[in-house]
């Protein structure tokens, strides 16, 4: 049973991840590459609070977030000016750095070594010890960060978010600024990430940067692009599929040393598939062309 | 009395002069065409007034205040409409939707709001919904509010944007091409639209190329031609003098 609490754990985890990065791809039509950074940011941010500090579950979330997004605006206040490849680039180019960070300040983050011995949260002086009822306390959190992410997306603020990725020279011509809000999706965007780096810290009980790779930022990117986008059921279809895949070719018996790669292959096809005959996703609202 | 006036503008690319030491004046409540071939830099001057291009010398003043060096938005902000040539709608968004989007200073385009106040926003959206109903109703699209704009005929996405053009309560509106590619039916439309906005007191400014249209419309007409004004004055005066009509063969 806890097998199946792990899994729906991680489907928690990462419906927050792929939701917010949806609201960047899908919403705002960004492409962003750093989303990993942020996961890891939260992640590192709360268990250094929590660690070093001493300080409680809650505060060290919200200071996660708080350092999330003041971090976001390093890359999208100089680049979201710019056309669209730039900030793929400037996004690229933070993942690199913030893992080469994570990687090397070894008085900080013990590098490769990682952080072990991270404290399960307190909320309230309710302990979340158990696998259940970390799947019960993150799938709170993850409906929380649906329900707000979806209150944003279903306004005028995701209405512009929305013309943007249409056409932005439209959108500036009706007094949208566009710049501001660009940075304030990267932000919110920013922030969500964190809240399941905080929950995926306290989930393992330990992190290191291999958790927080390109390859992650890549991960999260082909889940929205094949469940789809612009709509809240996109990135949820996607996550649930892209996280019980791999479980369903362990059934398979592939054989453990080529299962990765395996893997990766049937990711690849997927992609391709989906974007040759399905554009907006298995559930998306959003085609890419 | 002029609202926006170029005084002495020039815009270069790559070394040539798209606009050459232009000086145009636009007078409020009246529909004033900018006509010449190809390439006289007509469309340069609705980027340089609407702030997506700047200026390289001269000065673009709006009500008395200069607005070179703004950006789009914040000229829009001031109450300059555009609608573009190629019409360039939101095209994967509802029409209702590419009309919601013109209207201006909406509560719930704040993300905190759409968050915290989210009872205020609905009741605001239901009012901006009615009034994009009405924008839609009177250019004929009632019935097609949840169309994907992408879905509509080349005459109707036209259509759309003039009402999207409409809900951004633009003062000044730069219409470029607005009757290019449509039927001489949907042409009657557009044109009851354009004299109804200066009946309101709202000052237009076309860039044309049918003639016919030009001279229905117009209460001034300049002639740009190689970034430069070469002539200007009533409709009949401009199309008179000969070498528009020799830029235009066949008037």
């Amino acid at each position: 049973m806890n097998y199946v609490f792990h899994l729906l754990t991680m489907i928690n985890i990462y419906t927050i991840l792929a939701l917010s990065l949806n609201l960047l791809v899908g919403y705002t039509g960004l492409l962003s590459l750093s989303h990993a950074a942020f996961y890891g940011i939260g992640a590192y941010i709360s268990t250094l609070f929590m660690m070093n500090i001493g300080l409680p579950f809650l505060p060290s979330l919200f200071l996660a977030i708080l350092g999330s997004v003041l971090l976001s605006l390093i890359i999208s206040i100089p680049s979201l000016s710019l056309k669209g490849d730039y900030f793929v680039l400037a996004s690229l180019g933070f993942q690199i750095i913030v893992f080469t960070i994570l990687y090397n300040w070894i008085d900080v983050t013990r590098g490769p070594y990682g952080i072990s011995g991270i404290p399960r949260p307190n909320i309230l002086g309710i302990q979340v010890e158990s696998i259940a009822s970390y799947f019960i306390f993150s799938g709170v959190l993850a409906a929380i960060c649906a329900g707000l992410l979806y209150l944003i997306g279903d306004s005028p603020f995701g209405r512009v978010l929305k013309a943007i990725r249409e056409d932005e020279i439209s959108a500036a011509a009706l007094g949208k600024n566009i710049p501001r809000f660009k940075v304030i999706a990267f932000a919110i965007a920013s922030g969500f990430a964190a809240v399941s780096g905080v929950l995926f810290a306290g989930y393992l009980q330990y992190i290191d940067p291999t958790s927080f790779t390109l390859m992650e930022s890549v991960f999260i990117l082909s889940i929205i692009i094949i469940g789809g986008t612009g709509n809240l059921s996109g990135p949820i279809l996607g996550t649930i599929l892209m996280i019980i895949l791999p479980e369903i070719l362990r059934f398979l018996r592939i054989p453990d040393t080529i299962a990765p790669n395996v893997r990766e292959i049937i990711y690849g096809i997927l992609i391709i598939l989906i974007m040759r005959f399905q554009p907006q996703g298995l559930s998306g609202e959003y085609k890419f062309e | 009395m002029s609202i926006l006036e170029l005084d002495n503008v020039t815009k270069t690319f790559d070394g040539v002069r798209a606009v050459d030491r232009t000086t145009l004046g636009f007078d409020k409540g009246k529909i004033t065409s900018l006509i010449g071939p190809n390439g006289a830099g007509k469309t340069t001057v609705f980027n340089l007034i609407s702030g997506f291009l700047h200026p390289d010398e001269g000065v673009i003043s709006y009500q008395d205040r200069p607005i070179s060096g703004l950006a789009p938005w914040d000229i829009a902000q001031m109450g300059i409409g555009r609608l573009f040539q190629d019409v360039r709608l939101f095209n994967q968004m509802t029409v209702k939707d590419n009309v919601l989007t013109a209207f201006k200073k909406q509560r719930g385009e704040s993300a905190l709001m759409s968050v915290i106040a989210r009872w205020k926003v609905a009741k605001e959206e239901q009012l901006l919904s009615s009034r994009a109903m009405k924008l839609l109703d009177f250019v004929g699209l009632a019935e097609k509010e949840e169309e994907l704009a992408e879905n509509l005929s080349y005459g109707q996405q036209k259509l759309l944007s003039i009402a999207r053009l409409l809900g951004a309560d633009a003062d000044l509106f730069l219409l470029d091409e607005p009757t290019a590619g449509i039927n001489p039916q949907m042409v009657k439309v557009f044109l009851d639209v354009i004299r109804r906005l200066t009946e309101e007191g709202k000052t237009v400014i076309v860039i044309e190329h049918n003639m016919n249209v030009v001279i229905e419309i117009s209460d001034w007409v300049y002639f740009m031609d190689e970034g430069q004004v070469v002539s200007f004055g009533l409709p009949n005066e401009v199309l008179g003098d000969p070498e528009v009509r020799a830029a235009y063969v066949g008037l």
